[in-house]
């Protein structure tokens, strides 16, 4: 002991560390005295006496070499409520939504399809200049908007309309950011898809992927510290994730304890790159626990699916503070952008079969019809109105030109002269 | 001063040497060691490795802001801050390191007054910091990020450039995070070499939607660092490390502004105007005094204070009355800010020009270690700038 306690003084700085002190640290049971003295093996210890006492991990020794393998073979299991036939295949975790909701549920995606279609082809014949279509996703937004509260606030990446049209913000706002005209409240300023709402607390969509991630953290930081009883939602592709951002605002959430859900559309591409050259691991969800954050895979293309974890995770990261990483399968039916053409890097084979077999706005309507909540003259209904609103005429119609007035010029906080 | 005369005679040798141009490139290297101090013997200088480049001057005790209290600028900082955390109760501070006081002593005791939800660590990464700083202000509580050192900004670059700067206007001004403030320790300071001495204030320039700004002593600091808090628009506020403990003066403990985008004249003259921002307003206060004493110059010294927006017209108006402009910054010459001066200038006041308007400005190179007495533009080399001039 004496000589751990000379040798002690030699290699640590003389802080004022009295003898006392230096005792503490070099106690029985300190791995390198316990092995190396005699004596001290012939006394009885637990267990905890020989455990690691790095600050940097908390874990027991082993003395057998061992790489950790990844298992990607068998990854997370994915959680879903309904088969692809909407038929629910564990009765306790059907959410029993009513029928206003679920009719809203389909009625959102179903409108946003019929929106998508109708400016898809105004960017082809050239009445916008570009758009993003929402295909084969719209069950990862309605479902996780269903489960949020109004005021929770929404920071997207580009793919998420779906949330929007949930929250009812109006065909005539969509459009209007889409044609940069004078009812865009946006002013103009961005490239169409890049929706904003403060009323509905969605903030206003940029073109650089990821970034979005922290600040949705530090948005729940001072929601947190505002006690507002609210939940951040941050949504991103997978292709998005792999940005250092995506790491950033994960490790912060964890770290600081943010009321956050992390909600992660895995469409299985990033304009033409396939998951298998995105990452190496077991998807997104995997990577939740590295950061010490609850993590859940689902099957994004059943909204009920969708809507309960997201329900849950809400419920616990309000009441916990703690982040949430929900990654939610499903597949781009559409392509990247009007920029994009996907036959070039995928088979219509496999779109058809996502579009055909595996649908959110199929499976939920097999679930309307087998609840007797829908039929097909409704179907045919609907389809019709829904593209009456769409393509109802506003006042100034669509070639209402951007707003040129002074109040609307950009605010450029940089007046040099 | 035999020395000064020694030193002359090998500038006039290397004039001799070549043409103006050729001389340009000369400025600063080859000096012997002697000739840096002027007593000195080979022993001394090495003694003297640590001394300034400069001489901070203290500004007059202000009078108009209540009781005051002798600080340093880590001490104006602290109580910028302690004043804003007092003032505005959504307003929170984070960093690496800033929940034991700081790297730099600018956060002592913040932590233990406001709590810990108030000022906090962060994990090491400059990219989360600013992010997790705009959605702080994105939903209108105050968010007072530290950046280590300002040469650890650039993972930040994106969130600053793409996303703070732009969020007012992208929106249609339906979000903001104006908020925002980033403080940073900045410039030179006697042995930082690449990574703990650069000036980055050129890139940020460049990036309408921020406010850059920089305080040359400890009163100068608390105002605008208060005033970049309470701005309207996220601000970079970078903090000349070497001041820290270097520059000490009378400070309000009171809360007190002093505006953004306004440039300081500090001293008024009619020969030549000179104009820097930080540390280097001190060194040409006394290349100031210099010109007086050795030339009969007249000079007119302006800090400028905001970098963007920066005070045109204060310049101008100085450039108009006494017809010549020397700018000195310790960031490299090429796309410095510096540049963004002379040019506009000489578009405002062409014809008021006596004579090229002349930057002195560290080299294009990394910041070296041991070479950084050669590296940084000291008096000497804005001395001797200033005189060529006048000579013009």
């Amino acid at each position: 002991m004496a000589v751990a306690i000379a040798a002690a003084r030699v290699w640590r700085p003389n802080r004022g560390l009295s003898q006392a002190a230096l005792l503490l640290l070099w106690r029985p049971g300190a791995r390198g005295l316990a092995r190396s003295h005699p004596h001290r093996q012939q006394q009885q210890f637990s267990s905890l006496d020989d455990k690691p006492q790095f600050p940097g991990a908390s874990a027991e020794f082993i003395d057998k070499l061992e790489f950790i393998q990844p298992n990607v073979i068998s990854g997370i299991p994915i959680y879903r409520v309904m088969d692809r036939q909407g038929q629910i295949i564990n009765p306790s975790e059907d959410p029993h939504l009513p029928k206003e909701k679920v009719l809203k549920l389909y009625k959102s995606m179903t409108l946003l399809n019929t929106m998508d279609r109708i400016l898809y082809e105004s960017q082809r014949q050239g009445r916008i200049s570009f758009y993003m279509t929402n295909y084969g996703e719209e069950g990862t937004h309605v479902g996780s908007a269903a489960a949020l509260d109004n005021t929770d606030l929404v920071f997207g990446q580009y793919r998420e309309a779906g949330v929007l049209m949930y929250r009812d913000y109006p065909l005539e706002l969509f459009m209007a950011q889409c044609y940069g005209n004078i009812s865009d409240l946006g002013k103009g300023r961005q490239m169409p898809v890049h929706y904003g709402c403060k009323e509905r607390h969605f903030v206003t969509i940029s073109s650089p992927l990821a970034t979005q991630i922290p600040q949705a953290v530090g948005a729940a930081y001072a929601a947190k510290r505002a006690n507002a009883n609210r939940v951040v939602i941050c949504y991103f592709g997978e292709g998005a994730a792999s940005e250092g951002d995506a790491h950033a605002g994960f490790n912060f959430a964890a770290t600081l304890e943010c009321p956050i859900i992390f909600f992660c559309r895995n469409n299985g591409y990033a304009i033409s790159t396939p998951t298998s050259e995105q990452y190496r691991g077991d998807g997104i969800a995997a990577r939740g626990p590295g950061y010490g954050i609850m993590s859940i895979r689902v099957d994004g293309n059943d909204v009920f699916a969708v809507y309960n974890a997201t329900r849950e995770a809400r419920r616990r990261a309000v009441a916990e503070n703690q982040p949430f990483l929900i990654e939610a399968m499903t597949y781009r039916i559409g392509h990247h952008s009007t920029s994009d053409d996907s036959s070039a890097y995928r088979s219509v084979d496999e779109v058809n079969y996502w579009d055909k077999q595996d649908h959110p706005i199929s499976r939920l309507r097999h679930y309307l019809l087998s609840q007797g909540w829908w039929d097909e003259e409704q179907e045919k209904a609907w389809r019709k109105q829904s593209r009456k609103k769409v393509r109802a005429p506003r006042p100034g119609g669509r070639r209402q030109g951007p707003a040129w007035e002074a109040g609307c010029l950009p605010t450029a906080p940089c007046p040099h002269r | 001063m035999a020395v000064v005369a020694a030193a002359a005679g090998w500038l006039l040798r290397l004039r001799a040497a070549g043409a103006e141009g050729h001389w340009r490139r000369f400025r600063g290297v080859g000096l012997a060691r002697g000739f840096l101090h002027p007593s000195a013997t080979v022993e001394d200088a090495a003694q003297r490795r640590q001394v300034a480049h400069f001489t901070f001057q203290p500004d007059p005790e202000p009078r108009e802001y209540g009781q005051t209290q002798k600080m340093n600028l880590f001490q104006s900082v602290t109580s910028a801050l302690d004043n804003s955390l007092a003032k505005d109760p959504t307003a929170v501070i984070f960093g690496e390191d800033v929940a034991f006081g700081g790297v730099f002593r600018c956060t002592v005791g913040l932590r233990d007054k406001y709590g810990k939800d108030r000022v906090f660590n962060t994990p090491l990464c400059e990219q989360g910091i600013v992010g997790f700083g705009i959605g702080i202000a994105v939903t209108g509580a105050t968010a007072i990020a530290e950046i280590q050192f300002a040469d650890y900004i650039f993972p930040a670059f994106d969130q600053i450039v793409n996303e703070a700067a732009k969020y007012r206007y992208r929106s249609g001004d339906l979000f903001n995070c104006g908020s925002l403030t980033i403080r940073s320790p900045w410039g030179c300071v006697g042995h930082g070499a690449l990574y703990h001495s650069q000036s980055p204030e050129a890139f940020f320039a460049h990036c309408p939607g921020i406010k850059v700004v920089i305080p040359r002593s400890p009163f100068q600091a608390k105002g605008l660092l208060l005033s970049c808090i309470e701005d309207k628009n996220p601000c970079i506020f970078f903090e000349p490390k070497i001041l820290y403990r270097a520059a000490a003066e009378q400070v309000p403990i009171e809360p007190y502004n002093i505006p953004l985008s306004q440039a300081e004249v500090i001293q008024e003259g009619s020969d030549v105007t000179l104009v820097a921002w930080g540390t280097q307003v001190h060194v040409i206060r006394e290349v100031a005094s210099m010109a007086k004493e050795k030339l009969g110059v007249s000079c007119e010294v302006i800090d400028l204070r905001t970098i963007i927006p920066w005070d045109v017209d204060t310049v101008c108006k100085s450039v108009i009355k006494t017809g010549r402009l020397l700018i000195s910054h310790e960031a490299p010459l090429t796309g410095g800010f510096a540049s963004e001066i002379s040019s506009t200038v000489q578009e405002e006041c062409f014809l008021n020009l006596e004579a090229p308007i002349s930057r002195v400005c560290g080299y294009d190179t990394p910041f070296p270690h041991i070479f950084e007495p050669f590296y940084i533009p000291d008096k000497w080399k804005c001395y001797d700038a200033l005189r060529k001039m006048i000579n013009y």
